[in-house]
């Protein structure tokens, strides 16, 4: 069925169907279908906190961040990057991509690292939620930031945090990383500048600290 | 003035290194050692301001909140080319929460028949248009999409090649000087000149004219290689966009800006407003990433501002990614035709340059003077032309011009070796006359092994390895009017001032060394606040000027009260200050050990509150100073570059590189390490990765976001490593230079000959992908 | 982002109750009160960022309990939830070790932080990432357009597009996971708002552009993937996974090879040869599988087998490339199984 290029403006000349009968008909219509009407293979017991419909204005919600639970304003759309930026003064957190292309946004979920300019604050529910703002305990700082401070592994600084973030949960969770799992690591963050040696540097020193 | 001769270090240690006299002014301080001999300068000292990157408090302009700000969004044309006979904010200025909206106009014309041309033409998608002021700036963006705005649409041309066609659509039918420049560094380029979309040539520049006579020196070649190399546009891409939040207050307008230069944002802001230059303070503490292209306040700046004046509230407006890619700067494209002569011992007899290249609706597409001073030869001639298309203006990018010019010629370069037989790094060592590059040859080899080079095509296998070298250099550009304040307080701390700004390069750690090894004191005593225009004016950063033009006269001005704090203590101690030191904190005297007093202390004789000292870039020693105020000399760079080629496959990866810089006297040498990397990356992301996608049918730029915009990340980077060649000159009292743009200018083109040296075929155009491999390999038609 | 109202679904019954529209019925023809779904999001808000899809209503099935559940046993095979993220699937280990070349596309897939949000079920119905199709500015087939940009012989910019199955669009599916499971001859459950469930062969599962310009997969308003299952592979089966990207840490593949394959010693007794960004769904290439069946497993072979899956390649002004690619990269998958 290869056509060439005829008259690009025409639909016919391309073959552009559109099953629009088969929209929201049965099942049956499907191909290769195996009805059946046994039980679901999952437990669908219901959670008490869900089965609500919220927004689309803003409503209150709680959020427990860097350890602190805390009450804000926001509405569905609002991105957790934005809640955390805009509500809570966390400007640590950047937003580069806007797409979750860049991990600049990188915060924790639950000590798992997500892209919080693609996900909306109503994601987080009771997770708990870590910034760069958390990632220094009690005025000392992870072994992983002073690493990047001794070996220069910032250079505009707009990266650095969602670096510090990826890098961090590697040494975390990795006691001996080499050169690749830290490229592994930083595979998703961004740094315009090409700060990236010193950072894979910084933090396969940072984790021989840490044993 | 008073003056007095010094002898400083000259040349290059561990290999030529002994000393000049140079005559300078009576009150500037004396000469330093070589950087062994120092305690601050020349190591690796810590970012001073790492902390508060590392941490996430660092403040840039994106994370300012002021009370009662809003959030602005432009509005932008999404047609390349049309009038615009009306625009509707009907729909969005009833939305809630929307506080205003400013549209560009054109200047009223005298006796204004107010018609058609209330608004400016459309040229190119994502010219701005207006904005809206909003509570939020999601508000602010939903405005923005209800605004209607009705165009008449003409042709229009994307791709350079078409424009620069007879019978292409003109993108401007009148004359034009300097409509934002693409920022080749010291050019003159007149769009007053030429035909159609095509402009110029720019012929000169301010080392010289063409020389001598280029059909002799053809006719005395023994070999010839002439050839077109091509490059594409690429965007800065700062992670950081470009944006400002302005507070017009009653009295003065405050200006938070993600900028390059404070000053020159100041200055704009000022004229736009008619405001005297005392009422506008442009406040820049960090910026995220500039590249070249934040050097103005662009149409962002007087938009927020006009929007702050109709609401009487502080406007953030900060540009989104898209905005980024489509309207705020760009590295234009060239083609290059290249022709070069040599006799048979490789002595060059001509070489003739004529370029193409599209800064979008600007000028400044010229591909830089590298072809006219890296390699001597007594006949030359450029013409570089400017054409003009339907795409967002370019913008200066490290090295501007200079980055095309280095892939053509140092190709070319490579070619020339081959022609005559030679290893391209020998036939280098034969025609360059520049002795840090030769240094830079000698020590690069040797840690590259470049020994290892086999013939061109030679590696066997599916993967194929292949070295390569390139070469640069880089005017020792410096800004005069660049002043620094310096303050030594009563009872301790001192603190440095200037408009000067840290684009990420660490100026705010290499002026506190200056200061600290001045003043024989920690880094960690010196405060710096810079990127502030209530401070004297420091340079822009650009042009790798910085370093050059800032401490010099922060050196100076440590010195000087340095002179006025030791003079007191010379009264307490009934002695000459002339026969003080200051050392590790200390007031010491040189004839009695007994005398002593902390730096401190010292402070504490003074009879005001501060010491305050403001010097100025004073002019280089030995006269090196141009009339338009720059100084010039060789910053000269050799990059190696290894390279493995899947032939199957197409992709080309870039294993390692081998960066020999020089930048006069290093100040610090993680941070040259960590710009040097950078410069590299970029290289590396020119060569093999980005490029901006434009659909030629409807004029938009197709990878206008970051995940189809490639770039490298972490698994792309090389093994990279760095020499830096220590080289004195004696031309001011720090001798110190920028590494920005070197870092940069060499790399796509030893990238690109590594890649012919592992495959035996030679690419002549970036980036270098599977498609265009494959092709030079004949594997696809 | 527009306005939206976010509902929280406690179960699969009652999100099929909230829900009214797809994705992809939105891109082609949007509809006023759309209620969409929305899992890991990242694509949904990629396009709600885009101004294109403006849904009045999200309703987040991320948080239905039992979907994010990952078994496997000899008889069942491996079963995985839909809300299973891609970090799960790449950290289990018997994944990794029966189904290997699942395992590899899993983990060149995006980013660490993505893989920790993306769920498998919004993984395989995520859209095409051909850049017209995503621009508001380019009206193409897919939304209800009047034409094909990228196919253009002089302006299209169509490096990244399909070479086979290209008549009517010529975008390619955006996972590359989806391979890998076709590969393995995945099924996918889906259950529809009457709480009836039927189970699909991958292969029925996505819809060629030619069939229906608006879809890329079977799924209706009101229909849900609950699980995708793979068969028990054999004592015999071997498998390998190779994606061929222009930027290695993270990117759309340009071709990516699954082949799972059951063998004798090292005689390939029969194939599942599955090519991803060669057309705008997943390929299986018959022709392929085909060439390999009852053949030892030599780069010769392998290499006529890869050669017989790009003879009927039609590829676009600038992506001719990408059939030497994939002979490499279908060769070089087969060869990693001997």
């Amino acid at each position: 069925m290869e056509k060439k290029d005829q008259d690009p403006e025409s639909k016919s000349a391309k073959n552009i169907s559109r099953r629009g009968f088969i929209r929201g008909a049965g099942l049956s219509t499907a191909g290769s279908v195996l009805l059946s009407s046994n039980v679901l293979a999952f437990d669908y017991r219901e959670h008490p906190a869900k089965g609500k419909e919220f927004g689309p204005g803003a409503m209150t919600i709680k959020m427990k961040v860097n350890g602190i639970t805390k009450s804000i304003s926001v509405e569905p759309r609002t991105t957790l990057a934005a809640a955390l930026r805009d509500h809570l003064g966390l400007t640590g957190t950047k937003v580069v991509c806007d797409r979750g292309a860049c991990s600049a946004c990188t915060v924790y979920l639950d000590g798992k690292p997500v892209n919080s300019c693609i996900m909306s604050a109503l994601d987080v529910g009771d997770k708990e939620v870590t910034t760069i703002e958390g990632i220094a305990k009690n005025g000392e700082l992870h072994p992983v930031q002073e690493a990047f401070i001794e070996h220069d592994a910032s250079q505009c600084g707009y990266c650095t945090p969602g670096m510090v973030m990826s890098c961090v949960h590697l040494v975390e969770n990795n006691p001996n990383p080499n050169l690749e799992d830290v490229k592994d690591a930083t595979r998703g963050n961004l740094c315009r500048c090409g700060t990236y040696p010193h950072v894979f540097k910084a933090t396969l020193e940072a984790a021989k600290k840490m044993i | 003035m008073d003056t007095r001769k010094e002898k400083f270090p000259y040349g290059i240690p561990g290999h030529n290194l002994g000393e000049i006299e140079r005559e300078i002014p009576m009150e500037e301080p004396p000469v330093w050692p070589v950087n062994d001999e120092l305690k601050v300068i020349g190591k690796r000292v810590k970012r001073i301001d790492a902390l508060e990157k590392v941490t996430g408090k660092a403040i840039y302009t994106s994370d300012i909140k002021l009370p009662g700000m809003l959030y602005a969004k432009m509005l932008r044309s999404n047609v390349p080319h049309a009038t615009i006979s009306s625009i509707d904010v009907s729909k969005a200025s009833s939305l809630p929460g929307v506080h205003a909206i400013h549209l560009i106009e054109n200047a009223p014309k005298e006796g204004g028949d107010g018609g058609t041309n209330t608004y400016p033409m459309v040229k190119y998608v994502g010219q701005p248009l207006g904005g809206v002021a909003a509570e939020s700036l999601e508000i602010a963006k939903e405005a923005v999409s209800l605004i209607k705005v009705n165009y008449e649409k003409k042709p229009f041309v994307i791709d350079m090649e078409s424009a620069m066609e007879i019978n292409a659509p003109i993108v401007f039918d009148a004359p034009i000087t300097q409509q934002q420049d693409g920022g080749d560094v010291g050019e003159t380029h007149d769009g007053s000149k030429g035909e159609g979309n095509v402009r110029g040539p720019s012929t000169s520049s301010f080392f010289g004219g063409p020389r001598g006579n280029l059909e002799e020196g053809f006719n005395e070649a023994d070999v010839i290689v002439e050839r077109t190399y091509r490059t594409q546009v690429h965007t800065h891409m700062p992670l950081e966009t470009h944006g400002v939040v302005v507070d017009w207050g009653a009295d003065v307008m405050t200006v938070y800006a993600s900028t390059q230069n404070t000053a020159a944002v100041r200055n704009e802001m000022a004229s736009v407003f008619n405001l005297p230059k005392s009422k506008v303070r442009v406040i820049c503490e960090f910026m995220g990433g500039g590249f070249g292209a934040k050097h103005s306040a662009g149409s962002f700046g007087p938009m927020a501002a006009n929007l702050a004046k109709k609401t009487g509230r502080p406007v953030w407006l900060m540009l989104d990614r898209k905005e980024e890619h489509l309207a705020e700067g760009n590295r234009p494209n060239s083609i290059q035709y290249l022709k070069i002569g040599a006799k048979k011992d490789g002595t060059l007899t001509g070489i003739q340059q004529r370029s193409h290249g599209t800064a979008g609706v600007g000028l400044g597409a010229g591909v830089g003077r590298i072809a006219q001073i890296l390699y001597p030869c007594p006949n030359f001639a450029t013409e570089q032309y400017d054409v003009l298309t339907n795409a967002g203006p370019g913008a200066a990018w490290r090295a501007p011009g200079n980055v095309q010019g280095a892939f053509g010629l140092e190709q070319a370069i490579d070619e020339m070796a081959e022609k005559l037989d030679l290893d391209p790094l020998r036939y280098r060592d034969r025609i360059d006359t520049s002795e840090v590059r030769k240094v830079e040859r000698q020590r690069g080899a040797e840690l590259f092994g470049w020994s290892r080079r086999q013939p061109p095509g030679s590696s066997t296998g599916v993967v194929k390895k292949g070295l390569g070298v390139g070469q640069s250099t880089w005017p020792r550009f410096v800004t005069l009017d660049s002043s620094v304040e310096i303050k030594i307080h009563k009872g301790g701390g001192v603190e440095i001032r200037s408009s000067v700004q840290d684009i990420g390069t660490g100026t705010k750690t290499i002026i506190a060394q200056v200061v600290a090894e001045e003043l024989g004191l920690q880094v960690k005593d010196i405060k710096v606040n810079i990127g502030d225009t209530f401070f004297p004016v420091g340079p822009g950063s650009g042009g790798s000027v910085v370093t050059g033009s800032i401490t010099p006269p922060t050196r100076n001005a440590a010195f000087e009260a340095k002179m006025a704090l030791l003079k007191l203590v010379a009264k307490k101690w009934e002695t000459d200050s002339s026969e003080l030191y200051v050392e590790d904190g200390q007031v010491g005297h040189k004839a009695n050990a007994d005398l002593k007093m902390s730096f401190k202390e010292a402070t504490k004789l003074m009879r005001t509150s501060q010491i305050s000292k403001i010097a100025s870039r004073s002019d280089d020693y030995g006269g090196f100073q141009q009339p338009w105020g720059l100084a010039y000399g060789d910053l000269g760079s050799v990059q190696f570059a290894e390279v493995s080629v899947n032939t199957e496959t197409g992709f080309v990866k870039v294993d390692r590189i081998v960066a020999a810089h020089s930048c006069g006297r290093p100040l610090n040498i993680g941070q040259l390490e960590s710009q040097i990397n950078g410069g590299v990356i970029q290289g590396v992301s020119y060569a093999l990765y980005e490029n901006r996608v434009m659909d030629n049918g409807t004029g938009h730029m197709m990878n206008a976001n970051i995940d189809q915009y490639k770039v490298p990340f972490s698994m792309e980077i090389p093994e990279i490593e760095t020499i830096i060649v220590e080289e004195y000159s004696g031309r001011s009292s720090t001798d110190a230079y920028g590494i920005g743009e070197p870092a940069n200018i060499a790399t796509a083109a030893a990238i690109a000959n590594a890649v012919y040296n592992a495959i035996g075929v030679r690419l002549y155009e970036i980036p270098i992908t599977p498609s265009s491999i494959l092709k030079a390999l004949r594997n696809v038609s | 982002m527009n306005k939206f109202s976010w509902y929280e679904a406690k179960s699969v019954e009652d999100a099929l109750q909230q829900v009214n529209s797809t994705l992809s019925d939105e891109l082609y023809e949007a509809t006023d009160e759309a209620a969409v779904f929305k899992s890991g999001g990242i694509d949904v808000f990629d396009w709600v960022k885009q101004g294109i899809l403006k849904p009045q209503k999200i309703v987040n099935i991320r948080n239905i309990p039992g979907l994010d559940k990952i078994s496997y046993d000899r008889k069942e095979g491996l079963r995985m939830g839909s809300n299973v993220t891609l970090a799960e699937i790449a950290s289990h280990p018997e994944i990794k070790t029966r189904y290997l070349a699942l395992h590899l596309a899993v983990n060149h897939a995006a980013t660490p932080q993505l893989r920790n949000m993306s769920t498998l079920g919004g993984n395989i119905a995520q859209r095409n990432r051909c850049w017209y199709f995503r621009s508001a500015d380019h009206d193409c087939f897919r939304k209800g357009g009047d034409r094909c940009f990228a196919r253009h012989s002089k302006t299209g910019e169509n490096e990244n597009h399909a070479i086979l199955d290209n008549g009517s669009c010529v975008s390619v599916h955006a996972s590359s996971i989806a391979t890998a499971l076709m590969a393995f001859n995945a099924s996918v459950v889906i259950v529809n708002a009457e709480g009836q469930q039927k189970t699909v062969q991958m292969d029925d599962f996505f819809v060629s552009a030619g069939e229906d310009i608006a879809m890329e997969n079977i799924l209706k308003p009101k229909e849900i993937i609950t699980e995708i299952i793979l068969p028990t592979p054999s004592k015999n089966t071997k498998s390998a996974y190779i994606k061929q990207v222009a930027r290695e840490s993270y990117d759309w593949s340009l071709a990516d090879v699954a082949v799972v394959m059951e063998v004798s010693g090292n005689t390939c007794k029969s194939a599942n040869i599955v090519l991803g960004a060669a057309a705008p769904v997943p390929y299986r290439s018959l022709e392929a599988q085909q060439a390999m069946e009852n053949k030892t497993i030599t780069g010769e072979n392998a290499k006529a087998a890869a050669e017989a899956a790009m003879a009927k390649a039609r590829p676009l002004s600038k992506n001719d490339y990408k059939v030497p690619l994939f002979v490499s990269t279908i060769k070089q998958t087969i060869m990693e199984i001997s």
